[in-house]
């Protein structure tokens, strides 16, 4: 390969457009080395934002090929490699508002991000003169949500994202969120959890793309499975999600499968299911999709299953 | 081949005819899917919501079920291969998880060893099945039929756990369309999300999704979509009516299990793999197309 040919989706303010560079093809350089290159030799009206260069700042990350990544962590060889092309496009991260080329505006997520108060509500164990006593496990839990670098990768492939409206929290908040509440040094966790439950927590859609792009690999979603958990916890059951969650829990304790014909009333009611749900059911029933009357039976080995459901509650106690 | 088949709840209640399609395909490739006698719902990614514990005991279950066949576990659903190998990774890499997670499953007569792999049907195909074998079984070339594969989530994300190809840019189902004759289609939303997990807490929100998950594949020329995932298949086809509601142009666009465009390709009919089921008739284009 000699030449790379990068096309970068710019934006004055005003007016978009589409515009072609070609570099000479260098082995083992990053995503950042083009942009640089690019600003440096051909076009320095070009905008994008970088300082560390060190995976440490989160600033560089930028779209390339249709992925989000952190530009100074990632080699160019790798997306020729995964997209089998010389050509690469370039775009701002998605879900942000776009202030030039590939700058995008942090301003609205750092307001967003403060619902969820990511600061420490110190315990009454710990002052300012003794300081605060962290022992290594209880550190451990709060090292993966702390490697958090602010760079937005998460935000920009969250498929939820892409079509809510603005209320739904960014997976990089609700991730500062559980950091907090996990922390031993903090006295109060559910004035972390609190404002997540009341901005959608339970509509993430398990799509697994934060998780997945985290440069820092930070196990996103697990965490978000935690704040449900606390949540729940903390008396929040009675919504949709809450309810749905708990459908298939009592599903599998009491039949070993799910009961497809009943979780709408499990997580809608009774009134919500009959007035959102009955058209989409006489289709299903009409096409033989599905058969209202088939109630899962007990499968073999159900006694062995709420033995393991009966010591599982006496761990979590 | 020989695997211990793990169908998953939908194949018995709301996605029967990828049961029926899977079996007949299955049978006449001469794989033999014995299904593990006790299965429980994998949890679907909502057990682990209440109890995460529980949520891998439960699939440690199954896993161990599977191991007392002396099989690799075989699904046919995204969300459940998930489920699966995430338990078996957690517990191959964690031996205090592992001992804890055992003790309760001696108390059901039951042992985890890790000696059981976990596959989807789609990998099983390529990787143990072999393109050759299928393409030697190929009755009815799909020649001039347009399809545009939609992965789904689970079965390419997160990398570390399915791990079977590039997340980014996965081949698999065009390697399985293409040796069955059928035209690939690319589109924009190829490795989008359905959002089945939240139709109910997000609904306004997966419409929305739904929506753009046909139109896209629309606008790219394709005659259907085919997905290797049950609950990719339930949410684009059964939900497709009510996404329409939110668009004036027309997003009717048919929905195939993987099974069942192999299976038209193997020479049955489309009412053998129960095609007719669909809420979003395939019929008149696989007529129109294939002649069948």
């Amino acid at each position: 390969m000699e030449k790379l040919v990068l096309r970068i989706h710019r934006y004055d303010g005003v007016n978009k457009w589409l515009q072609e560079y070609q570099i000479p093809y260098k082995k083992n350089k990053t995503v950042l080395w083009v942009l640089t290159k690019i600003k440096e030799e051909i076009d320095p009206s070009l905008n994008f934002t970088s300082a560390c260069r060190h995976a440490i700042c989160g600033s560089c990350a930028v779209r390339v090929n249709g992925t989000a990544y952190l530009g100074c962590k990632t080699a160019i060889d790798e997306i020729i490699e995964t997209f089998d092309t010389n050509v690469l496009t370039f775009e701002p991260l998605k879900n942000f508002e776009v202030v030039r080329d590939l700058v995008i505006e942090w301003k609205p997520k750092v307001k967003k991000m403060k619902l969820v108060k990511p600061w420490l509500i110190p315990t009454k164990a710990g002052s300012i003169e003794k300081g605060f006593q962290q022992s290594e496990q209880e550190f451990s839990k709060i090292a993966s949500p702390t490697d958090c670098i602010l760079c937005g990768v998460c935000t920009s492939e969250c498929e939820q994202l892409s079509v809510n409206d603005g209320v739904f929290l960014d997976p990089f908040i609700l991730s500062k969120a559980y950091r907090f509440a996990v922390d031993s040094r903090d006295g109060s966790p559910e004035e972390h959890i609190q404002p997540v439950v009341e901005n959608e927590l339970w509509k993430c859609i398990h799509c697994m793309q934060c998780v997945t792009n985290c440069p820092k690999g930070i196990p996103l979603t697990d965490q978000i499975a935690y704040l449900r958990k606390v949540s729940m916890k903390m008396g929040a059951k009675g919504n949709q999600g809450a309810r749905h969650a708990y459908a298939f829990y009592g599903d599998v304790k009491k039949y070993g499968r799910l009961n497809e014909t009943m979780l709408p009333l499990k997580t809608d009611g009774i009134m919500s299911t009959i007035s959102k749900r009955i058209p989409l059911a006489a289709r299903m029933v009409y096409k033989g999709k599905i058969n209202p009357l088939h109630f899962p039976k007990k499968v073999k080995g159900i006694e062995g299953i709420r033995k393991i459901y009966k010591y599982a509650q006496e761990l979590s106690k | 081949m020989r695997y211990g088949f793990f169908p998953g709840c939908t194949l018995e209640s709301a996605a029967e005819e990828l049961m029926i399609s899977t079996k007949k395909v299955a049978n006449a490739l001469g794989i033999e899917l014995i299904e593990l006698e006790g299965w429980t719902c994998c949890g679907a990614s909502h057990i682990q919501d209440v109890d995460g514990f529980l949520a891998t005991s439960v699939n440690a279950r199954n896993l161990a079920l599977a191991e007392k066949l002396g099989a690799p576990l075989l699904t046919v659903c995204n969300t459940c291969t998930l489920m699966l190998r995430t338990t078996k990774k957690e517990l191959d890499e964690d031996k205090e998880l592992r001992d804890k997670v055992n003790i309760g499953l001696r108390k059901s007569g039951l042992e985890y060893k890790g000696t059981s792999e976990v596959t989807h049907l789609l990998w099983a195909l390529i990787k143990d099945y072999g393109l050759e074998n299928l393409k030697k079984l190929v009755k009815r070339p799909l020649t001039g039929l347009k399809v545009a594969n939609f992965y789904g989530c689970h079965i390419v994300r997160p990398p570390d756990i399915m791990g079977f190809e590039n997340h980014k840019n996965p081949r698999s189902m065009e390697i399985i369309a293409e040796a069955l004759g059928a035209e690939c289609v690319d589109f924009d939303q190829r490795l989008a999300c359905c959002g089945f997990h939240a139709v109910f807490p997000a609904e306004k929100e997966v419409m929305k999704l739904t929506a753009i998950n046909c139109i896209s594949p629309k606008l790219a020329g394709a005659d259907c979509i085919v997905t290797p995932c049950p609950l990719c298949q339930m949410q684009l086809d059964m939900y497709q009516p009510d996404a329409q509601k939110g668009y004036s142009e027309d997003i009717e666009m048919p929905i195939l299990h993987l099974p069942q465009l192999i299976g038209l390709a193997l020479g049955f009919s489309p009412k053998e793999l129960a095609i007719n089921r669909h809420i979003v008739s395939a019929v008149p284009f696989l007529k129109e197309s294939l002649g069948v």
